[in-house]
């Protein structure tokens, strides 16, 4: 097991006061809250963050933690506690607390035990479950990364989510569930998916929650979503936008004949009606014409080019720009 | 324990999908009607349609999501609902930010032809 030092996850040396050590948590607190950071690893720190708190608020736990500081850490950063060690603070036993001991580390539970012996100790203030309380599951919010491709044309897909279940003893544990989803085609980012009944089960006979599945899409490489309408950027030489053309442009998943109008422009818009997302509402996809040049000319382009420039010699492309 | 071999239909929540009364959503949310009606009050939250009698209020399930991360940040950040309310504002603009960055730098991407 390793040591944690719950200083350095505060950032606070060890001579921090207490108003210092509740400074610094509150600050991170802010900083790695899942719903507000977007931080990969928000969760695991915000928890971190959370149980270095629980202990150094406290003056028990604190002397407690800096005993075996001194003590229990070997130079390899690994850590036993001395043997026959008993915490006097304990966690599940002392009072009411918010933080969620479920939620603690191993290093956490082996000093202070009783975190996960404590069974709900957030809501219930320690202590199983009374086998008579009747209660509804948790619903339980997950969300799903999807292709846009999978979001298009619908698709299976296994999600993994923990709910939270009392054992025999009445102890809230959480268990890692697995379930096969049939995703419909259509999804939009930011739309909701429920699975009635999936969510943590009931207490004493209480019916289960249910899941709820947030869809998010994966990024794209050449296409982007907005709201219902899929936008794509199709290059064409200078000529096809000069004398309009016939151009092959990808949808997702398929690809359609697309007229581009003679004297386009960069950045013209052509709208396919019904291309985009499929629903009671399909939107609609929109192609943003990009003029792309050559890497290199011959030499009878080049003398093309100039006859161009004669032609065209009126034409100022830095008008804008007043020069 | 898994039930990975079922494959499971699912219910389709959108706008006009389903929607709960303020009853269920507390009983979703655990939490009390006065809690929802003072989130409502702050234009944290917002029943589908507006209605001057609580007991009419029906809610979407991105309220129901929401409530629960208000209940989040309250619990754990011990925000106030004026508190509260502003920083969800807030969060709501920088996700929209971030999808716009993405937007972009997408269609940068594509101009520069990478």
């Amino acid at each position: 097991m390793d040591f944690k030092d719950y200083y350095a996850v505060l950032g606070v040396s060890e001579s921090a006061s207490p108003e210092e050590i509740k400074k610094a948590y509150r600050k991170l607190a802010r900083k790695y809250h899942p719903d507000v950071s977007k931080e990969e690893d928000a969760d695991t720190k915000f928890k971190d963050v959370g149980e270095a708190y629980e202990v150094l608020k406290d003056p028990e736990k604190r002397a407690e933690y800096d005993q075996l500081r001194k003590y229990g850490a070997r130079a390899d950063g690994s850590f036993e506690p001395p043997p026959g060690w008993q915490s006097a603070s304990g966690f599940g036993g002392g009072g009411y607390t918010e933080a969620d001991a479920r939620q603690f580390s191993d290093f956490f539970e082996e000093i202070f035990g009783g975190g996960r012996r404590g069974g709900f100790s957030g809501g219930f203030g320690g202590g199983g479950f009374r086998q008579n309380m009747r209660m509804r599951g948790e619903d339980v919010h997950a969300r799903i990364a999807l292709f846009l491709e999978e979001a298009f044309h619908g698709c299976e897909k296994q999600v993994s989510f923990a709910v939270h279940e009392a054992d025999e003893h009445g102890r809230v544990i959480p268990r890692q569930k697995t379930l096969k989803v049939k995703i419909p085609a259509g999804m939009r980012e930011g739309q909701n998916i429920r699975l009635k009944g999936q969510g943590s089960p009931g207490i004493g006979g209480g019916e289960p929650g249910d899941l709820f599945i947030e869809v998010e899409f994966a990024p794209h490489p050449h296409f982007a979503v907005e709201g219902r309408d899929v936008m794509v950027t199709v290059p064409i030489a200078p000529w096809e936008a000069a004398l309009g053309a016939t151009v092959t442009v990808p949808t997702v998943g398929s690809k359609v004949n697309v007229k581009v109008p003679r004297g386009s422009t960069s950045g013209r818009k052509l709208r396919l009606k019904g291309k985009g997302f499929p629903g009671k509402h399909p939107g609609d996809q929109i192609v943003i014409l990009q003029i792309a040049m050559p890497e290199k000319h011959s030499a009878e382009a080049e003398k093309l080019y100039e006859q161009l420039a004669e032609a065209e010699k009126n034409f100022n492309p830095r008008s804008k720009l007043h020069v | 324990m898994s039930k990975q071999d079922h494959i499971l239909t699912v219910e389709v929540l959108d706008q006009d999908g389903s929607t709960f009364t303020l009853r269920e959503i507390c009983e979703r949310g655990e939490c009390h009607a006065e809690f929802v009606i003072k989130l409502v009050d702050y234009g944290i939250i917002a029943p589908v349609e507006e209605s001057p009698e609580a007991r009419h209020w029906e809610f979407d399930v991105g309220a129901l999501s929401r409530l629960r991360k208000a209940q989040r940040l309250q619990r754990d950040l011990k925000m106030n609902l004026p508190g509260l309310a502003m920083s969800l504002e807030l969060l709501d603009e920088v996700e929209e930010m971030r999808r716009e960055v993405g937007r972009l730098n997408h269609r940068i991407r594509q101009l520069m032809g990478e």
